[in-house]
């Protein structure tokens, strides 16, 4: 995390200033995955990079200790590690940015990977997660417990019934979504929330963090979303600090890519170790 | 960066030269010609220099040979029936299709530039502008009824236009059922492969003929016969120099000049996407309208805002081989580079600020991403065209002070407009003097609308009905023949006023004389003494005076065109219901002096039948004209696009008309109503020998019309026209008089490079319904201009 928003005084007026004219956001959506086309070594650097930034994430009713151990192995060894020796990033400590859980499998996650070693922080979804409609108090008791825990980040969902009325919150880092709403995370929405970090930004010097969540499934999609942030914000803004990518799903695809890249031939599943 | 591998692209279009032995030469009815002892070029990569192939150089006996050959195709291809024509063309958008990666990686590796935007932009509007035209061949006998090809179309292309250009033209021109020659610079293979493809599909071999030569061959291939039609898209001033030359030729010109772009950026606007919209304009190697440099003018009150922005978004531009797929620009070759380089030193000199930015190799092809601001408007580089990759940005305080600024430049080609605030953004729409308009977008083609300009960026139009019309006349209409003049002395044509004297007895002896003519100048409104002070006598038929007329001249045109432009914004703000009802106004006012007009064109020999004919036909020409100033425009729906296209049919300004002998009445009134239908002001010159009904009508005109909308100048024809043709300030002529005349119209209007319409010599059946009042006029009564208003919430 990098160091706090400390937050500003609420100034309505750099709400009602901005313009986002939606068909010009859509046009620049689409054309963002098309111009960063990267090709062979580049192409594996930056999936690695993607893979830094990567929240592995488990959301599910029926996660148990188990399920929670083996995704925070696949955590921290998130590659295969043939496939790092022949790229030369075996010593690189190559791992998530963190492993995602609900609260209740925090203490599981937490144990899981101080017996694998590592420090991969824990993060939790917490107030009354997905919807968020439950009281301030019990919500406010739920982060308690989860940082009791041992959860060093919480993804907190905001109170949406305040956003739609015109009273917002702040925050350090901003998510696209929850992951579990029918749409989720998108480029036209992003861009529009990368460009008010920018503005943010500049007008106080506080650098807010961004996570997308939720339908980044594909390699490619995780490059098409590395090469956003690179665009709107810049480099600065592409490291886990700043920059995370909320997904079950995206490391696998990932992995057989670099396979691809390392061995010339397609993965079948059973190649690759399951999360 | 040249380093960043791109897929294994090269290898493809290597393969394709080699089929050429490496050796490229023309296309030309189906099949490769390369004719001994012709210079070659070679055709050079432009980033490494590498030769890929040498080019051969067509010389003027093969520009002769494929116009032949395209004029036989025609015999052929114009006969078919429009389905058979459409089939053809959808088998042309498949082959396409099939070879699309040679296309786009050939054209990336000899033009630099991106590959991204070739591929998924080019290659595709390829195939949708064939698709499209093949469902206006197949729809052409029921929708284009009246109309005919033209014949064999000559296409001249510049080195900086991509093969995209070649499409947006040849594709109507085809449709219709024309036949094409394209000349194309030196070095460029991607047209030929176009026509190879063409070629192909195995029947009708002639129909797309691609010779690559120097620019020196175009007024050649313009200049044959057979060809009908010149399109030509390229510099300003070549294309002023093709419209001299071509005069007297015979050719229709069709020119699409220049590649500014321009960007309105106002406080309302959504900056970030504004700075995108710079980016598409100026630095993204798409082929919007034109690809050249961008004027930009920006708010006072968010300067600093977007110069900010703008100047962080430049940092992140990568330039570099337009094979890699991560570039946003590639190169240009060396002459972009260079002109680029000139102007950049230039502004710097006269005291601008500089900005470049982005990840750029640093040796010469390659231009970075240019910000000039601070330019004052009276410097040079104000006033000169923005080369490619260049924006020139400056600021304005109110909508309204950007639309003077705007407006005040000669050329008049595209234009965005960027503002959330939905009354400001149609009023910079609606005002502004270009062929296209987006409105929070920059550089969206379709070819379902018409893409043109105005002013010196060429009055001709591709995409969409406007598009077909360039390559179509009325049915009838005989071919269009060399008039050419060699004794034509443009320097002293129509100079001097020939020397009036007094002429003999003044009778007043005809039995149903009327009063005496009206006696002046109509020019705001009154009858005014010319400024030569002196007058011409008007003969009847039997060769006696019948009156005297004005002398008008230089001085009395000039006032004329003022008050013309004075009148100009009432009556374009005027409805088109308003318009109407003046022109009813007018022909009933017509009606009332039916026996006044009939004797006193009896008096010049026409039958007295026949005069109140003539004067029944044009009341009636007034008639028909109201009712159709209410039907202008109307609505596109394009494909990607959420939201309207608005085809706005938009009044040419102060249209100058000189109006012909035959049909003295009828002429004068029906190009006089087709012209304040569509909202023009008009200075027109009557007819030279009977020129006292225009004048009679005038008497009605003065007090039915505003002031100054109408204004008729007697005199000598030849020096009126003269004075006409040469003014600036005049934004369209039509010329109905003699072939010298046209031949000098013709050749003068490359000053402002106004459209003129001209009879070379050749009377009109003004009587009958096609060339009377016949669509032709209102085609060319009006200018279109696309407005696209994408939506979303």
């Amino acid at each position: 995390m990098s160091a706090r928003n400390w937050g500003t005084e609420l100034d309505l007026s750099w709400i009602s200033k901005i313009q986002v004219n939606q068909p010009a956001v859509l046009r620049r959506a689409e054309q963002i995955q098309t111009r960063r086309t990267v090709k062979k070594e580049w192409q594996a650097a930056w999936l690695l990079k993607a893979v830094t930034f990567i929240d592995l994430t488990t959301l599910s009713g029926d996660d148990t200790s188990s399920n929670v151990q083996r995704l925070c192995y696949k955590a921290k060894y998130p590659i295969r590690e043939d496939l790092l020796k022949a790229l030369n990033m075996h010593d690189k400590g190559i791992t998530t940015a963190a492993v995602c859980v609900y609260p209740a499998r925090v203490s599981d996650a937490v144990k899981a990977l101080k017996t694998a070693g590592c420090t991969i922080p824990v993060a939790s979804v917490a107030t009354g997660f997905p919807a968020g409609q439950t009281h301030l108090k019990t919500r406010l008791e739920e982060i308690r417990l989860a940082v009791e825990d041992g959860a060093t980040e919480i993804d907190v969902v905001i109170n949406r019934t305040l956003v739609l009325t015109g009273q917002w919150e702040g925050s350090d880092f901003i998510k696209t979504s929850t992951g579990k709403e029918t749409v989720n995370a998108t480029f036209p929405v992003a861009i529009v929330m990368l460009r008010a970090i920018r503005d943010f930004f500049w007008k106080t010097g506080n650098k807010i963090g961004f996570k997308p969540a939720g339908g980044i499934r594909s390699a490619k999609d995780s490059l098409a979303w590395l090469s956003l942030i690179k665009e709107e914000l810049g480099d600065e803004w592409l490291t886990p600090e700043l920059f995370r990518i909320g997904a079950s799903t995206l490391l696998s695809d990932i992995e057989r890519q670099i396979y691809h890249h390392v061995t010339g031939r397609y993965a079948a599943y059973h190649d690759l170790a399951m999360c | 960066t040249l380093g960043i591998p791109f897929p294994n692209c090269l290898h493809l279009p290597q393969a394709w030269l080699d089929t050429q032995d490496r050796r490229l030469g023309h296309y030309v009815s189906g099949k490769w010609l390369k004719p001994e002892h012709r210079n070659s070029v070679p055709c050079q990569d432009p980033i490494t220099g590498e030769s890929l192939a040498s080019c051969l150089q067509a010389q003027a006996e093969d520009v002769v040979a494929a116009v032949e050959v395209a004029g036989k195709a025609f015999e052929n291809w114009s006969g078919l029936p429009g389905a058979s024509r459409a089939q053809h063309l959808i088998r042309l958008a498949k082959m396409i299709q099939k070879h699309q990666r040679l296309l786009w990686t050939l054209e990336s590796l000899v033009t630099g530039r991106a590959v991204r935007e070739i591929r998924d932009k080019d290659v595709p509007l390829a195939q949708q502008l064939l698709q499209y035209h093949a469902v206006q061949a197949c729809t052409q006998e029921e929708v284009l009824a009246g109309w005919e090809p033209m014949g064999v179309v000559g296409l001249i292309l510049s080195p900086t236009f991509s093969f995209l250009e070649m499409m947006w033209r040849i594709c109507p021109a085809l449709a219709v059922g024309c036949t094409v020659v394209v000349l194309v610079p030196p070095a460029s293979p991607t047209p030929l492969l176009l026509a190879q493809l063409a070629g192909e599909l195995g029947s009708f071999p002639g129909i797309l003929n691609v010779i690559s030569g120097p620019a020196s061959l175009g007024p050649v291939l313009a200049s044959q016969p057979r060809v009908q039609k010149v399109a030509f898209c390229g510099a300003v001033e070549e294309g002023r120099a093709l419209r001299r030359t071509l005069a007297g030729r015979g050719a229709e010109l069709g020119l699409a000049l220049g590649t500014e772009s321009l960007l309105v950026l106002t406080e309302a606007a959504d900056v970030d996407s504004a700075v995108e919209g710079v980016v598409d304009a100026a630095w993204s190697d798409r082929s919007a309208v034109r690809p050249g440099g961008l004027r930009l003018l920006i708010q006072e009150s968010v300067w600093d805002e977007t110069m900010r922005r703008l100047q962080e978004r430049m940092a992140r531009l990568r330039a570099g081989r337009g094979l890699d797929g991560a570039v946003d620009m590639g190169a240009r070759g060396a002459a972009a580079h260079d002109l680029a380089q000139r102007y950049v030193r230039e502004a710097r000199s006269e005291g601008a600020q500089v900005f470049q930015a982005g990840d750029v190799p640093s040796d010469s092809p390659f231009f970075p991403p240019t910000l000039v601001s601070d330019l004052l408007p009276a410097s040079p580089c104000s006033q000169a065209e923005v080369p490619w990759p260049v924006v020139a940005a400056s600021r304005f305080r109110t909508a309204k002070e950007a639309l003077a600024m705007a407006n005040r430049t000669p050329r008049g080609g595209s234009a965005s407009v960027w503002s959330e605030r939905l009354g400001q953004a149609l009023e910079l729409g609606y005002g502004l003097q270009v062929g296209t308009v987006w409105i929070n977008a920059h550089g969206l083609r379709n070819s379902e609308v018409p893409t043109g300009g105005c002013k010196e960026s060429g009055s001709s139009w591709h995409g969409g009905l406007d598009g077909l019309y360039e390559y179509l006349r009325p049915s009838g209409t005989p071919g269009r023949l060399a008039y050419f003049s060699e004794s034509m002395n443009y320097d002293t044509f129509g100079l001097a006023v020939p020397s009036t004297l007094p002429a003999g007895t003044h009778l007043h002896t005809s039995p149903h004389s009327s009063p005496t003519a009206p006696y002046g100048l109509f020019i705001g409104g009154r009858f005014q003494a010319p400024g030569a002070r002196s007058s011409r006598p008007i003969q009847d038929s039997q060769g006696k005076l019948h009156s005297y007329v004005a002398e008008g001249g230089a001085k009395d045109i000039r006032g004329a065109v003022e008050a013309a432009h004075q009148a100009t914004p009432g009556w374009v703000s005027q409805s088109p219901g308003a318009r109407a009802s003046l022109l009813w106004a007018l022909a009933s006012a017509l009606e009332r002096r039916e026996s006044a007009l009939a004797s006193r064109l009896e008096r010049h020999g026409v039958e007295f039948k026949a005069a109140k004919v003539e004067v029944e036909l044009s009341v009636r020409q007034l008639r028909a004209w109201g009712a159709r100033a209410q039907a202008q425009g109307h609505v596109l729906q394009v494909a990607e696009l959420k939201g309207p296209v608005l085809r706005l049919r938009e009044p040419l300004g102060v249209l100058a008309i000189v109006c012909p002998d035959e049909w003295p009445l009828l002429a004068f009134v029906s190009l006089l109503a087709a012209a304040l239908a569509h909202g023009n002001s008009v200075v027109l010159v009557p007819s030279g020998a009977c020129p006292i009904p225009a004048l009679e009508v005038c008497q009605d005109m003065a007090t039915l019309l505003p002031a100054g909308l109408v204004n008729v100048v007697t005199g000598d024809r030849d020096h009126l026209t003269r004075c006409l043709a040469l003014h600036q300030d005049i934004q369209a002529l039509w010329y109905f008089g003699s072939a010298q005349g046209s031949q000098f119209v013709e050749w003068a209007s490359a000053g402002n490079l106004k459209p003129v319409w001209v009879n070379r010599g050749c009377p009109r059946a003004w009587d009958q319904e096609a060339k009377g009042a016949g669509p032709e006029l209102g085609l060319r009564a009006a200018r279109t201009k696309a407005l696209w208003l994408p939506m979303g919430d």
